[in-house]
């Protein structure tokens, strides 16, 4: 219960952000600790959060 | 290797540097001179090692001619204003549609499944190639210097004279839209 209302501390709106944002440039500590929080109960960020990952991956091999 | 053997090497990435200069600029005209320029450039000198593949070299050539084509346009005010505002393509809301009122998903992410195989199949890269095509073009433009070109984020917003705040909320912008253009025509077919 405790732990779900910490991850709710951002919207998923707000993790998505972050989940971009830290693609380009590091995190803040909060931003990292409060990401982590939310990504820890939400299983729609976590998924958004891989298919970013394959994003890039996806272009290095567009590249390749 | 050789000038024959690197000639006869380079035809074949022709296409390659074409889609990605096109994506760069939208200007058919300007994209073909660019690969021209490339080709040239490639042939002229000596510097592909075979340490890299000659597509990541070629790719590197093309980004700095990429980059003198933008900043000539940028000098050139009637261009300038056909090349389009960076500005008016930042608009976060629109892909507050895929939020509810509180910010939660609507619709979800759908599960992937193992997307990495994905990777090997040329029909993938070709839906890619469409996604990215259906991007707003400044969009498109940020999203390919950042992912494909792999220009630093202070480069990115030198040249097109925008802000870090700026480029982050493009960069968001194209992957939430290649994400569901993707998730559309790909993966929810399998």
């Amino acid at each position: 219960m405790f732990r779900k209302a910490v991850g709710h501390i951002i919207s998923c709106k707000d993790a998505s952000r972050l989940v971009s944002r830290r693609e380009e440039a590091p995190l803040t500590a909060w931003q990292r600790l409060v990401l982590r929080l939310h990504l820890s109960v939400c299983a729609a960020c976590t998924r958004f959060e891989k298919q970013i990952a394959f994003l890039r991956d996806a272009m290095r091999q567009y590249r390749q | 290797m050789a000038a024959a053997d690197l000639s006869r090497d380079l035809e074949p990435q022709r296409g390659y540097l074409l889609r990605v200069a096109r994506l760069q600029l939208r200007d058919e005209a300007l994209a073909e001179d660019v690969v021209q320029e490339t080709l040239l450039a490639a042939l002229a000198g000596s510097g592909f090692s075979g340490k890299s593949s000659l597509r990541t070299w070629l790719t590197g050539i093309l980004k700095h001619k990429i980059v003198d084509a933008i900043r000539k346009k940028q000098r050139e005010p009637t261009v300038a204003a056909a090349f389009g505002d960076v500005e008016s393509e930042m608009d976060i809301e629109d892909f507050d549609a895929m939020f509810n009122e509180r910010g939660g998903w609507d619709p979800k992410p759908a599960e992937w499944g193992n997307p990495q195989d994905a990777l090997n199949q040329r029909q993938f890269l070709d839906v890619m190639d469409i996604c990215l095509e259906r991007l707003p073009p400044n969009t498109a433009r940020v999203f390919v210097m950042r992912e494909v070109m792999e220009l630093e984020t202070d480069e990115i917003c030198k040249e097109l004279t925008i802000s870090a705040n700026n480029l982050w909320v493009i960069l968001y912008r194209a992957r939430m839209a290649l994400r569901v253009c993707l998730e559309q025509n790909w993966f929810a077919r399998t």
